[in-house]
């Protein structure tokens, strides 16, 4: 349904004029005049404005017969078959009030009819207008859930890339660390073996005098002057602490190997106390003059990402050694019980204020200074424990400390 | 818009008493019924009124005959005042040549007086008359009530806009013939730019005053 109502209704100007027909409509002329004409006993003629006979019957007389006019215009005439003024006037009179009853009805049904159509005109203005409105609100709705989903992903990548970015500064932490590890027993192995080099020269030297077939006495002369007993002791122990040296560091490897996992995709039952241990020895060197203490129970094998948990672990030993400023004692505790297993981490550092407890698992939100810390730390952990279908529980008193505690639900192997 | 009817030799020209509900826009009308006598006056025909308001509108038909032979009909209008009734005062003032603003003297009606002249000027846009052109008288009606603004009041309000003010009582008719004969002498300027009312039709203001008017013109 549309346009304007005036192309479906007759429109009449509320000024306009009306003529001695248009007048008549809806009065029955005929009867009028033959009530007319019992009551006179004569004929009448009823002329329009131009003279033509409108009703009644034609009169030969040259008689005009009194005016009929409405709204101040004549609009025709009425004639009496005797010429009579007066009768003429006197029906003239009759016919107008008749007429002036059908005028005022027109013009008022005119304005009304207007004012329906104003209305409806305006109804319908603001019936476009609405729709109009609808159809750029759904638009808008349209163009706004394509924006959201362009933002979802622009924000899905920026986390993405913290992600890594946060993933590459634990890497970073961890090598600098395992750096530390490995130079130790490195260096001394390596004055270790220089010594020894010189221990194997005296001993080729001793070989070659041996060889010349020289006597006991020069024999026994030159091991006393070379401290022979003492190079031969020396040696084994170098050897021995060389051993042990070379030992650490196939350890610090292996544990390493274990973490790299974390780039592993996908599950594998394994024991979650061996990548507690594993992690350990790993944030030790974090660890300053504060302590790292393991109270692990026998746990069931859990199938997990035991890179990614033990990725948690390692971030959460570190924020508690970073929160105690390297004093302290940090309690690593498993358990397992029913069919949840879990893991406590607990300080006893300045634990964390309560206008920022609610907030430690929002993305970007950190206490640490521009550039230390990227905020996503806890919120990863969270994430990663929650991949696991478990739960990361807080719980921190001002001045005592923090503990955190993992919860993973044990799924029992198929 | 006044409309000559070349044919029927007929000019017929619109105006309009517009103002607040009960401001006595048919009162004017009554009493110029009463005290106009121009050549030709028709009856007073009240459209709908309940409880004495206007519902539509009421209208009085004047006119009379030029020397050229012309028909200058004039047809009086009210409006209904009430907020309710706008469609029907858009249509009765579509095509106004002329507009008298009844405002209602009384302190109290400031605020009505403002909003009803604000709706003629919004109308008159919505009908398509360009209201700064527009014939137009401002009326301070019921000058016979006690507690009513003073004449300094209106002055300060009303010099320095276009319109000229008339008070009046239009209960007692005082006031009442000199707003129409402002309004007329103004009009007068607008059709004789028109129609060549003196030069075409041999009348000048002071003949289409008086014909309309008959012994008030001023």
């Amino acid at each position: 349904m549309s346009g304007n109502i005036s192309e479906r209704l007759p429109q009449i100007d509320l000024d306009h004029s009306f003529d001695l027909e248009e007048l008549l409509s809806g009065v029955d002329v005929d009867k009028l005049l033959r009530s007319l004409g019992v009551l006179t006993g004569l004929e009448f003629a009823l002329l329009n404005e131009g003279d033509d006979l409108v009703a009644g019957k034609v009169l030969d007389g040259t008689d005009k017969g009194a005016p009929i006019s409405v709204d101040l215009e004549p609009i025709g005439s009425i004639c009496a078959s005797t010429a009579s003024a007066e009768i003429n006037n006197a029906a003239a009179v009759l016919f107008m009030a008749i007429l002036k009853c059908n005028y005022r009805y027109k013009i008022a049904s005119e304005m009304h009819l207007r004012i329906v159509q104003a209305d409806y005109d305006e109804l319908q203005r603001r019936h476009d207008e609405l729709k109009e409105s609808e159809r750029k609100y759904r638009e808008l709705s349209d163009s706004l859930e394509r924006r959201v989903a362009e933002q979802v992903d622009t924000i899905e990548n920026a986390q993405r890339q913290l992600y890594q970015a946060e993933k590459m500064a634990s890497v970073g932490q961890l090598a600098s660390g395992v750096a530390h590890e490995i130079n130790t027993p490195i260096g001394f192995i390596q004055s270790n073996m220089s010594t020894a080099q010189g221990y194997v020269e005296k001993l080729q030297n001793y070989a070659a005098l041996l060889k010349s077939k020289a006597t006991y006495e020069e024999l026994s002369a030159e091991w006393s002057q070379q401290d022979m007993d003492y190079v031969v002791e020396d040696f084994a122990l170098l050897v021995k602490e060389s051993l042990d040296g070379s030992r650490r560091v196939a350890k610090i490897v292996g544990d390493l190997k274990g973490f790299s996992r974390a780039d592993s995709i996908g599950k594998e039952y394994a024991d979650l106390n061996e990548v507690l241990r594993k992690v350990c020895s790993v944030a030790k060197p974090k660890m300053g003059s504060g302590e790292l203490k393991l109270k692990l129970q026998p746990v069931p094998s859990v199938l997990c990402d035991a890179g990614a948990l033990g990725q948690v672990f390692l971030n959460l030993i570190i924020n508690a050694a970073q929160a105690m400023d390297g004093i302290g004692c940090i309690d690593i505790a498993s358990s397992s019980q029913n069919s949840e297993l879990q893991v406590n981490i607990k300080d006893n550092g300045p634990g964390i204020p309560e206008d920022v407890l609610p907030r430690i698992f929002d993305p970007f939100f950190t206490t640490k200074d521009v550039g230390v810390g990227t905020g996503l730390g806890l919120t990863v952990c969270n994430d990663v424990v929650k991949s696991h279908g478990g739960k990361l529980l807080v719980d921190s008193v001002v001045g005592s400390g923090t503990t955190f505690t993992i919860v993973i639900p044990l799924i029992k192997a198929a | 818009m006044a409309e000559l009817d070349e044919k029927k030799l007929k000019l017929t020209v619109k105006l309009v008493y517009y103002g607040p509900a009960l401001s006595g826009k048919t009162t004017n009308l009554i009493r110029l019924h009463d005290v106009l006598s121009p050549e030709l006056k028709g009856e007073m025909m009240t459209l709908e009124t309940q409880n004495d308001r206007t519902l539509f509108f009421d209208l009085l038909p004047v006119g009379f005959r030029a020397p050229s032979g012309l028909l200058i009909k004039f047809k009086l209008y009210t409006v209904p005042g009430q907020v309710a009734h706008d469609s029907t005062r858009k249509a009765v003032l579509s095509r106004a040549d002329g507009v008298v603003f009844v405002a209602d003297s009384q302190s109290t009606q400031g605020v009505n007086n403002a909003e009803s002249f604000n709706n003629l000027a919004e109308n008159a846009q919505r009908v398509g008359l360009d209201f700064d052109r527009l014939p137009l008288v401002v009326q301070f009606n019921k000058r016979d009530m006690p507690n009513i603004v003073s004449e300094e009041e209106v002055e300060k309000r009303w010099s320095r806009t276009p319109w000229k003010v008339v008070y009046s009582s239009a209960l007692s008719g005082m006031g009442v013939g000199e707003t129409f004969n402002e309004l007329l002498r103004i009009v007068y300027a607008d059709l004789n730019d028109k129609y060549a009312l003196l030069s075409d039709h041999g009348t000048n203001e002071a003949l289409f005053l008086e014909s309309v008017m008959g012994g008030l013109s001023e």
